[in-house]
């Protein structure tokens, strides 16, 4: 007790100290001493509310499983060191390319990129990232795609679906990872399965629209096959391997959404 | 010796492997360890089994929760390593101190490590001589002193059950390590003098149990889910006793009876109406389509987060009451300044009162304290940032820790799984199973009728064919619906009811069919085997267990049981276990919402609906954030 006493008595002897010293300076001086600290917090301010146009964050996400931290590091380092396993938290860094970093002359603007995992548990996280975003990669594993397609189509159509993605008409990039093996499918393919999916999707999904209020938008366009052309915002398919740093699709796509 | 051991953030990028053991682990260890055990928050437990077709490991690991990282060991199960444990924190300590988060390879760590390897084997040597010294065994190699000493030291398995099954897994490593050709001891751990008849005693079962041992392995190659191998291990070698135990009593046919002279009623009560008199019926309200959208569709409005923030100031207010003065002084210090590191002894408090309060919602005992585990090992050494209290640290782990246990793991979207088994032209067969009185019927008819409402075809089937009064029930709920229902009387055997239904089914083209089962206690063996005939005869597409919101801690032993005894009489090698829960009776209780969490905890299995009334339109999904809320209010 007796050290709050001490306390109390300190900062009251404190506080009156320092009216007395205010008391001191002259009005004029006070005046313009505020004067200048609002003019100093609105300047500021207005200058983060106009910074606001362009983000520079790009999102990967995917399934649990691949390829997006490999990736990761592949586009920070241009190396995928000695692999990664399973991820249980989001990765993330704001750097520039690595190949930018040797061939780019002049201000590049560093990417923020953010690797969320894609285990289904984890899901909430991507809720967080998805109204920062500038783009978001969505990488799929092109080697074993079709045991994995129900889920796939279901996460994509969460993020096509989802409000700040739809608001902010975020371009989307459907990366399909793992194409320096043999048995990986193409991008065509790939593409054509999801279009399909995603259809089905929307038949089942709309039957629980009234539901998820943050999802009552329907996608593409009402009594035709769902197409990605049918989107608001721009989705394209790209190739790309982690392992053997085959990642310039994914850097151009980046770099044409992230302004230098 | 070591398979392997891994450094990784937790991030997912590996730091470090040991590159002298070059061994590449068969299947996928790690990846495993991640998804069943550190994101289902059982990081609290002590190791971790995995079985692959040709290995069978077991792994360790701990955290190093300041800087994001993890460190695990992986290791055949049958070698107990004694000097794991040690290893690890070893390893952590001088790992911590050169690693740096800008670097990627750590190569100089490998001679650090070559260098704690050895002096942990050397230390586990001692500790295994001195223990050889104090017993005097006749003819033991030292292997088996490695393993008794390691069994001492308790690797338990992640176990559900009460102390009986970790009895029964201790006894079955100890005879697989026979078989597998080590002449180990006797590994009795009670007595030591009678070391020597346990010996032969031990010799003994074990040529009883190689029977069994063969088909374990047989089992283990199929890739069985870890925590459903433990328990099948155990109830491999009940089973044994059990059938020769049932073989005599199955000749006794049971008779009815008699408590007084009087001579039995010999007639049957069975008030069954004739299925043939439809005329009958008309005097039975129709329900409309129309008793309005079921809850599943609408959408859930819950408090706003300014709740939670009064609930902050009484709760803090007390906290600095109880401690003392300069407890109290010192710890809005430190929040101020932030801690170092958060120690076990810190956290102890905070945690004990998290328990506390979650088991005063209905959290079941068992699994409150493994959540607290947990949210331990997870926090452990984390550094405190500045004004934060210890509290609401471990207040922020646990949360984020609920909600991603009651986060589902897969889809639930039932209506894209009944469109898929549409395109193949089969029904769709959904079986509810419970024990006594928790609302199957209910709530079956409950779903029935959000199905209708979302143009699916249903039909019902009544194998409940034990309870009086149960295919009247389901016929009345039929009729008013209007939804065809299979029903084939009482005294049937229900296995058989639901294959005709489905055949049934198949023919007139509906698309989902709901099949009805009678409530059974976990420990009634002859229904449990019952069910699980239904179950392999018909291989349902959703098997879903009933679970009154009531129930407190027996949950954990229903839902164990269930499965257990499922993955246990199931004929094929996968079995078919519990896909998903139907919480009932939510509207009884208000806030004492922990059924929920410990039914999903132990099995797993996400909750897909949620009955909170007694009409048609009373169903609901559940609302995770909501529930985590009140679990913490």
């Amino acid at each position: 007790m007796d050290n709050l006493e001490d306390l109390k008595i300190v900062a009251e002897q404190w506080s009156k100290q320092g009216l007395e010293f205010v008391q001191k300076i002259p009005p004029p001086q006070l005046y313009t001493a505020i004067g200048v600290l609002l003019l100093a917090t609105i300047w500021l301010l207005s200058i983060r509310l106009f910074r606001r146009t362009k983000s520079n964050t790009v999102l990967l996400s995917g399934l649990s499983g691949s390829g997006k931290t490999v990736l990761f590091y592949q586009l920070r380092d241009g190396s995928s060191h000695q692999g990664a396993v399973t991820s249980m938290e989001p990765n993330e860094g704001t750097f520039v390319l690595h190949n930018e970093n040797n061939t780019k002359k002049g201000k590049v603007k560093p990417v923020h990129l953010i690797d969320v995992p894609g285990h289904s548990r984890l899901i909430s996280k991507l809720e967080e990232y998805l109204p920062r975003a500038a783009a978001v990669v969505f990488v799929v594993d092109a080697l074993e795609f079709l045991p994995n397609i129900r889920a796939a189509s279901e996460y994509l159509y969460d993020i096509l679906t989802n409000a700040s993605v739809i608001k902010n008409k975020t371009p989307v990039l459907l990366c399909c990872n793992k194409t320096d093996k043999v048995t990986a499918h193409t991008k065509e393919f790939i593409r054509k399965q999801m279009e399909k999916e995603i259809d089905k999707l929307r038949v089942s999904r709309s039957a629980i629209s009234t539901a998820d209020i943050a999802n009552d938008f329907t996608l593409g366009i009402e009594g035709e096959v769902f197409s990605f052309s049918h989107c608001h915002n721009k989705v394209t398919v790209a190739e790309a391997s982690g392992l053997t740093g085959e990642t310039d699709q994914v850097q151009e796509f980046i770099r044409e959404h992230v302004k230098p | 010796m070591l398979e392997q051991l891994l450094i990784f953030t937790r991030g997912g990028l590996i730091l470090w492997t040991c590159k002298e053991i070059g061994n590449a682990l068969k299947g996928s260890p790690i990846d495993t360890l991640i998804r069943s055990c550190l994101l289902e928050e059982r990081s609290g437990a002590v190791s971790f089994n995995y079985d692959a077709p040709g290995a069978a490991y077991t792994l360790k690991w701990t955290f190093h929760n300041d800087l994001g990282l993890v460190f695990v060991a992986v290791y055949q199960r049958i070698l107990h390593l004694l000097y794991v444990d040690d290893l690890l924190s070893m390893v952590k300590q001088s790992f911590s101190e050169i690693y740096d988060p800008k670097r990627m390879s750590y190569d100089d760590f490998d001679e650090t490590f070559r260098q704690l390897r050895i002096e942990a084997e050397a230390r586990a040597e001692e500790l295994r001589k001195t223990k050889q010294v104090g017993k005097p065994v006749s003819s033991v190699k030292k292997q088996g002193q490695v393993s008794k000493a390691g069994l001492e030291g308790g690797n338990k398995r992640v176990s559900e059950g009460g102390s009986k099954k970790d009895d029964g897994d201790g006894n079955k490593a100890k005879v697989s390590t026979l078989t597998n050709g080590h002449s180990n001891g006797n590994h009795q751990m009670e007595d030591d003098s009678q070391e020597t008849d346990l010996a032969n005693g031990k010799e003994n079962t074990s040529c009883n149990v190689a029977v069994d041992l063969s088909k374990l392995q047989k089992l283990r190659s199929k890739g069985v889910r870890g925590r459903g191998g433990v328990r099948k291990t155990d109830s491999i070698g009940n089973k044994s006793s059990k059938v020769a135990a049932a073989e005599p009593a199955k000749k006794a046919t049971k008779k009815n009876r008699v408590w007084d002279d009087a001579a039995p009623k010999q007639s049957k009560l069975d008030f069954t109406d004739s299925v043939d008199d439809n005329g009958n019926n008309d005097h039975v309200d129709i329900v409309a389509a129309d008793q309005g959208e079921s809850m599943m569709d609408k959408e859930e409005v819950f408090s706003s987060d300014s709740e939670s923030e009064d609930d902050d100031e009484p709760g803090s207010d007390e906290k600095p009451a109880e401690a003392k003065k300069k407890g109290w002084f010192s710890s809005v210090f430190q929040s101020i300044t932030g801690k170092a590191n958060l120690e076990k002894t810190d956290l102890g408090p905070a945690l004990k009162a998290l328990k506390e309060r979650l088991m005063t919602k209905n959290v079941a005992e068992e699994i409150a304290e493994k959540l607290c585990e947990s949210v331990e090992a997870s926090l452990e050494g984390k550094k405190l940032s500045s004004f934060t209290r210890i509290s609401s640290t471990v207040q922020a782990a646990m949360e984020d820790a609920l909600v991603r246990i009651l986060t589902p793991r897969r889809s639930i979207d039932i209506l894209r799984d009944v469109h898929a088994a549409k395109e193949q032209r089969k029904p769709y067969v959904v079986v509810f199973v419970g024990v006594n009185g928790v609302g199957k019927s209910t709530n079956l008819a409950k779903v029935a009728y959000w199905l209708q409402q979302h143009k699916v075809s249903v039909m019902m089937a009544a194998c409940d064919t034990f309870r009086s009064g149960a295919v009247e029930q389901l016929r009345t709920h039929a009729r008013r619906l209007q939804i065809p229902i299979f029903e084939k009387g009482y005294e049937k055997d229900p296995a058989v009811v639901a294959k005709e239904a489905i055949q049934e089914a198949t023919r007139n083209g509906s698309d989902v069919v709901l099949v009805d089962t009678a409530g059974r206690m976990q420990d009634n063996e002859p229904l449990m085997r019952a069910l699980s005939k239904l179950i392999n005869l018909n291989q349902p597409d959703l098997v879903l267990f009933v679970g009154e919101a009531l129930v407190g801690n027996d949950a954990v032993d229903q839902l164990s049981k269930f499965n257990q005894k499922l993955s246990d009489l199931s004929t094929s090698g996968n079995p078919r276990l519990i896909d998903g829960i139907l919480l009932t009776k939510f509207d009884t209780i208000d806030d004492k919402v922990g059924a929920a969490l410990s039914m999903v905890y132990i099995s797993g299995s996400p909750v897909m609906f949620v009955g909170c009334g007694q009409s048609y339109t009373d169903l609901k999904k559940l609302n995770v954030k909501a529930i985590v809320k009140t679990l913490l209010k």
